[in-house]
């Protein structure tokens, strides 16, 4: 990776956001990932939170200010790299019962499809984990295929169970605790490990 | 037990401490007393090192102690008594066998801290005694808890100095660190910004404070979710700024402007609804300086 892939800027007094380029693909993905796994092993670092295309990084000021911060940063990034040629291919496997996807007629009907062609699409892909955000363990997966992309529901239901698989655009996600929510319940899940996610890890789904 | 029972747990009584540190990557919030100040003060008045206390919304909490303490009370003034006598704040008290706590009508500042010497005896989640009620971290206290703690006396009583002792005005200057997304600001929006006394609104929360003003109007209205700091200023569709606080969610995608100082959103989370607060541009070096100020205040 060219050093212009990536940026740290300061971000409050005392955070540094390590930026990529603003674009949601694999490609920005795979150096979140590995610049996530680099800023693991930094010292006097509170908290790491990846998304997308960044990291935000919280910073002990007792031992760095937000110079030595960048330099820190840039440092680690670019070392790991040099040692560490394989990436981490974390996969995790998600039984889903597609029978109580309440949404799944609905999910068809608009992307002109039966519901069997909705559940072949949503198994056939390997997502990975974009973001964790949102509530505890909501893990941001993507990227569904087009044929079964479908939008929020207009108006959210007040609640969402635990264990709900749904869509929402082109991205997937397990509910990890019964939340209100508007994307498109496709199914339901008895998968439980919400701390394991991690970003940049694979996922797939399976039925049963 | 020795402890106290819950007679009445008040509006929103919970158990806080400086926060939960190392899982926002799960969606985990830092959470924490949003007025670090009052509450540092709670646990140096006892020499308490990781301590907790309870963080008190304006009042109406009631206890029961079943054996003897050594308690301090900083922060908000609630009214705050023993056995219904009224008692001076940001110091410490003894406590016997059998005395009623509470806190009553507010005056002056939203939360107090009200710490044991010690520490409440609770488990800690995820390395922390910080409630997150939205998360299912810990609960609001409520009648019939029971509080454990170990007793302890100490003979002596101690007071935070006069001049260290918070006042809450009604109009607050707020020091924030233009970075995220200002340049979505134009110059005339960020005239605009820094101009306007805003309005807090009753949208206010240990997650965030909605302000009232002049709308600010970004060049783009949304950005790829990303991590939200302590303090930043978000600024959604309806262009009134959001300063995001202890159980802020962990990413989001609406412009953030910049982050206020820590130290003035403690101040921030004592104002009531209809406060008036006014922003002023800070450098990262006299951020730095303040906060480091602030830190090693509280290490000695």
């Amino acid at each position: 990776m060219q050093n212009e892939a990536y940026v740290v800027e300061t971000v409050s007094v005392d955070s540094a956001m390590l930026y990529f380029k603003e674009i949601i693909c694999e490609e920005v993905l795979d150096q979140v990932q590995h610049a996530y796994l680099a800023l693991k092993t930094l010292e006097y670092i509170i908290d790491l939170t990846p998304s997308y295309n960044s990291i935000l990084i919280q910073y002990d000021i007792n031992h760095y200010n937000h110079l030595s911060i960048k330099e820190a940063v840039l440092k680690q990034v670019s070392e790991y790299r040099k040692v560490t040629a394989e990436k981490s291919h974390k996969l995790i496997e998600i039984p889903v019962d597609y029978s109580k996807g309440i949404d799944l007629e609905r999910v068809a009907e608009i992307n002109n499809i039966s519901t069997e062609e909705v559940i072949d699409k949503h198994t056939q892909t390997t997502y990975r984990v974009y973001a964790i955000g949102f509530m505890v363990g909501f893990a941001y997966l993507a990227k569904v295929d087009d044929t079964i992309a479908t939008p929020r529901l207009s108006t959210p239901r007040d609640k969402v169970p635990k264990g709900s698989v749904a869509i929402a655009d082109t991205q997937t996600a397990i509910y990890p605790q019964d939340s209100a929510g508007g994307w498109n319940i496709i199914g339901h899940t008895d998968f439980n490990d919400f701390s394991s996610f991690e970003i940049g890890d694979r996922v797939r789904f399976e039925q049963i | 037990m020795i402890g106290f029972e819950v007679l009445a747990g008040g509006l929103l009584t919970t158990i806080q401490d400086l926060g939960r540190q190392g899982y926002t990557h799960l969606g985990i919030t830092n959470s924490g007393a949003i007025d670090e100040y009052a509450y540092r003060w709670s646990q140096k008045l006892l020499d308490n090192h990781e301590g907790n206390a309870l963080e008190i919304l304006l009042g109406g909490l009631k206890l029961r102690a079943t054996a003897g303490a050594t308690l301090a009370v900083c922060g908000a003034n609630l009214d705050f008594r023993i056995n219904d006598k009224k008692q001076p704040i940001w110091q410490t008290h003894h406590i016997n066998k059998g005395d009623i706590i509470s806190f009553h009508q507010q005056s002056e500042g939203l939360r107090a801290y009200l710490a044991v010497k010690g520490g409440f005896k609770v488990e800690k989640v995820h390395g922390s005694y910080a409630a997150t009620i939205k998360e299912g971290i810990g609960q609001k206290l409520s009648k019939g808890d029971f509080l454990a703690f170990v007793p302890t006396q100490t003979k002596e009583t101690r007071h935070v100095p006069e001049k260290f002792i918070s006042k809450y005005p009604k109009h607050l200057t707020l020091n924030i660190l233009l970075s995220y997304q200002h340049d979505f600001f134009s110059d005339e929006q960020k005239e605009k910004f820094f101009s306007t006394d805003y309005e807090l609104t009753p949208q206010i929360s240990r997650m965030g404070y909605k302000l009232k003003g002049k709308a600010m109007i970004p060049s783009k209205g949304g950005i790829i979710s990303e991590g939200i700091t302590f303090g930043a200023v978000q600024i959604p569709q309806d262009g009134q700024p959001i300063i995001l606080l202890k159980e802020r969610q962990t990413i989001g995608g609406y412009p953030k402007i910049g982050s206020v100082l820590p130290s003035d959103c403690f101040k921030l989370a004592q104002l009531p609804i209809g406060s008036m607060v006014r922003f002023r541009e800070i450098n990262i070096e006299d951020a730095e300086k303040e906060m480091k100020g602030f830190y090693d205040f509280f290490k000695s």
